[in-house]
């Protein structure tokens, strides 16, 4: 488990400490984590910023990470190094109370207070299912585009995340990670010197902790010891991904605008798709040359031009893959092998060319297994499932018959699909248990 | 049983044969011997032959699953008309194979998709996409080599994608959705070493195939081109595959005709003991009477006649001729023996 950047004396760093003990997790993981920051080791040790003294400056929206995160020198956004999604339910049935409603506002507001909207701080967000929605005796609003998570492939069968609340904490500092979550989970009474008279789990009970990372080197330190990635360590050390290559291109993301939901009790919200899949990736490296998956995962006309080199820095700000789509039934027959990029863009653009999607996916070494978390923000659901079904490339398979169910058919064979959520990012003026006419009365 | 009795597969179970072998077996290399250096580009008998044994079989929606292993051995993978040897790897342990079938016609299914995934005592040891292949002795089925964690229980998880391609007669509006079955598998790297495995030096290179095995399940044979049904038409040969022909009086359930006609369906199977040939590209012109049509055949699994390549057409008089063109062969993986055939496939003719 040793990291890259262990301290020279043999000992492991207060960084690395932390690191791991975000992966851990649980009352071990922060005892560790806590002991690492009351060392005292002084030097090094930046304070973590703390909430605005006027928390209505906070963004309304409760995804507006965008201008808050760390840009490469392109201009992409560079998501938090260190993640976690707790899956919350409440216990029992109906609607939850007034009383239940001010406890998750003040736990949430006490978090507003300690940390800065930012990467250096804390950014959050609590999302609620559509199966949370059911509880009220009112449906949801008929133009809102929302609804259980269902199978999106027809060669998935995924458990579905069903639970009535998604808590989403994304960090720089793993030490505000774990700290924040300690805290609303009601293991510590203040972090960031805020004292927290209120705790999620006082309302909600804990049914899944997800964790993760992504950035650059990250996946090369992780990987050794991890199934799914071979035991020769293939992920190039600047790769912000286990497959080897960047993503989240900067004129490849949906603007926050675009998948902003404009109208209703529930404008200025969102709706967020959440996939986890496992990576396998002994063929991904083993069977495949570079060229094979620049192929496999941008589009073949990449391979064929040479338009990607290493983990494709160089394609700056944007992917190119707008100038692969319309030839891609043409590569097919070609190549044998179609892009995954090049078949997802192919539903994934506004007539006027403005993506759909904010894809804002990491990598987890949960349970000592790769896998992929991918949430994904859009207006509607449906155009979550729309990309997808483009993903899945089974018109392609027609033809040629050397494009496969998920054989060269992009990444679908080294991707298997475990876990699939829907969730409603509402508001944050409605975040704490909102009613499906857009309030929560406390 | 005489050993060289099941190696030819005649008439045994697996898991029956399995036991008969097991005796007096010695250990032997896993890279077994090399490939031959003067392979014709046509079927031929492999250097040597193996055993199998069976693991076990599920039920799961709408599919049967069977589930078996053998020693990790070489195969080639296909992709367009490029093939690629796959060498058995030192981790490697077990070549798995799995086979999918419709319990209720007893047809095996080669449109689908299939994982397996692999653990022992709750953790994870693999999951692989596995590929369609094609071996002389079970013709078409998915494997794969796999490496394991030592002796003990494993549990086999095999997940079956929904077919994609249309389907024709009962098979309509069938198999269009996903299953899962978990089979335990117990193994043994001593229970392995008594499959059989015998090196054939004598027939390598024929031009012949091994007689298919029974294992006491379905496998992929296509009925013989005199007995399709509807009118069979005759028979052409490219890439030492042959391709059966026969019309039916209308299209089947399944095909998009409104205008009724009559329906064109090609099978391509292997020579010697007709496994079906799936997933190519074949299109087709006909010549009738100064008229002429021509296009695609869509890739057809069907109970009747078996997996096809067909499609409706005005009418195909006695005399016509049909041209037959194959832009991508199977894009199945091989074992030995297949791999040079059905790859090289140029056009060709017959008058119906």
């Amino acid at each position: 488990m040793r990291e890259p950047d262990a301290t020279g004396d043999g000992g492991r760093s207060r960084r690395d400490v932390l690191k791991a003990a975000v992966a851990v997790g649980g009352s071990v993981g922060l005892s560790a984590c806590l002991d690492a920051i009351d060392g005292g080791e002084g030097s090094g040790t930046e304070a973590v910023p703390s909430g605005p003294e006027d928390l209505s400056t906070l963004p309304t929206r409760q995804f507006a990470w965008g201008e808050h995160i760390r840009r490469d020198e392109f201009g992409n956004e560079q998501l938090p190094a260190h993640q976690t999604l707790l899956y919350l339910t409440l216990p029992g049935e109906g609607p939850p109370t007034a009383d239940q409603r001010a406890t998750v506002e003040t736990a949430l507001t006490r978090l507003d207070e300690a940390y800065a909207w930012s990467h250096e701080g804390l950014l959050r967000s609590l999302a609620y299912s559509p199966e949370y929605f059911d509880r009220y005796e009112t449906a949801l609003p008929e133009p809102l585009d929302i609804y259980p998570a269902r199978r999106l492939s027809p060669f998935e069968t995924p458990e579905f995340d069903r639970q009535d609340a998604l808590l989403h904490l994304a960090s720089d500092r793993p030490d505000a990670l774990l700290a924040a979550e300690q805290a609303l989970t009601g293991e510590r009474a203040s972090a960031n010197g805020v004292d927290f008279d209120a705790a999620l789990t006082d309302v909600f009970t804990v049914d899944d902790r997800r964790t993760g990372f992504i950035g650059a080197g990250l996946p090369a330190a992780k990987q050794g010891g991890l199934e799914g990635v071979p035991e020769d360590g293939p992920v190039p050390d600047g790769s912000p991904l286990f497959m080897g290559f960047k993503a989240g291109f900067a004129r490849n993301q949906a603007p926050e605008d675009r998948v902003t939901i404009q109208d209703g009790p529930f404008a200025g919200g969102t709706t967020k798709h959440v996939a986890n899949l496992r990576q396998r990736l002994e063929d991904w490296y083993g069977e495949q040359d570079f060229t094979q998956r620049v192929m496999e995962m941008f589009s073949p006309m990449h391979a064929e031009n040479d338009w990607v080199e290493g983990v494709g820095a160089n394609l700056e700000d944007g992917s190119r893959v707008d100038e692969t789509v319309a030839t891609i039934e043409e590569q097919a027959t070609e190549f044998g092998r179609v892009g995954h990029a090049q078949k997802a863009a192919r539903a994934n653009r506004d007539p006027d060319g403005t993506v759909k999607l904010n894809r804002r996916h990491f990598e987890s070494a949960d349970d000592g297994i790769a896998s992929l978390h991918f949430p994904s923000l859009q207006r509607e659901m449906s155009e979550f499932d729309a990309v997808r079904e483009a993903m899945n490339g089974q018109d392609l398979t027609e033809i040629t018959p050397a494009v496969r169910q998920r054989v060269n058919n992009g990444i679908l064979e080294y991707i298997f699909v475990r876990h699939r959520g829907n969730f409603l990012v509402p508001p944050r003026d409605l975040r704490a248990l909102p009613t499906p006419d857009g309030d929560a009365p406390q | 049983m005489r050993r060289r009795a099941f190696l030819s597969g005649v008439g045994t179970a697996g898991a029956l044969a399995l036991a008969g072998c097991r005796e007096g077996v010695e250990t032997r290399s896993l890279s077994g011997p090399p490939v031959l250096s003067n392979r014709p580009d046509a079927v031929y008998f492999p250097t040597h032959v193996e055993g199998m044994a069976m693991t076990g079989r599920a039920d799961a929606g709408e599919y049967a699953f069977a589930l078996m292993y053998s020693y990790p051995h070489r195969f080639w993978t296909v992709t367009g008309g490029e093939v690629t040897r796959t060498p058995v790897e030192e981790a490697d342990d077990v070549h798995l194979m799995a086979t999918v079938w419709d319990p209720e016609t007893g047809t095996v299914l080669p449109e689908t998709g299939l994982d397996v995934e692999i653990s022992k005592g709750g953790e994870l040891v693999s999951q692989e996409v596995i590929y369609p292949m094609l071996s002389q002795p079970m013709g078409f089925h998915y494997g794969a080599n796999f490496g394991l964690d030592g002796d003990g229980e494993y549990e086999v998880t095999v997940s079956v994608g929904g077919t994609n391609t249309r389907r024709t007669g009962s098979f309509d509006g069938r198999f269009g959705d996903p299953a899962r079955a978990t089979i335990g598998f117990e193994y043994s790297q001593s229970d392995r070493d008594g499959i059989a495995f015998e090196e054939t030096p004598d027939r390598a290179g024929d031009p012949t195939a091994r007689e298919p095995m029974e294992m006491g399940m379905p496998n992929s044979v296509l009925p013989p081109a005199d007995e399709l049904p509807g009118d069979p038409r005759g028979t052409t040969e490219t890439g030492d595959a042959v391709l059966a022909v026969t019309t039916l009086a209308a299209p089947p359930a399944g095909v998009d005709a409104p205008d009724g006609g009559t329906y064109l369906a090609v099978s391509a199977r292997t020579p010697y003991n007709r496994m079906v040939l799936p997933a190519m590209a074949v299109e087709a012109t006909l010549t009738a009477e100064g008229t002429l049509c021509g296009g695609a055949l869509p890739r057809t699994p069907d109970p009747d006649g078996g997996y096809h390549s067909g499609a409706a057409v005005d009418a195909v008089p006695a005399g016509a001729d049909l041209e037959l063109r194959v832009p991508t062969p199977p894009q199945v993986a091989r074992h030995e023996g297949y791999e040079t055939a059905f790859v090289g496939m140029p056009p060709t003719e017959l008058t119906l």
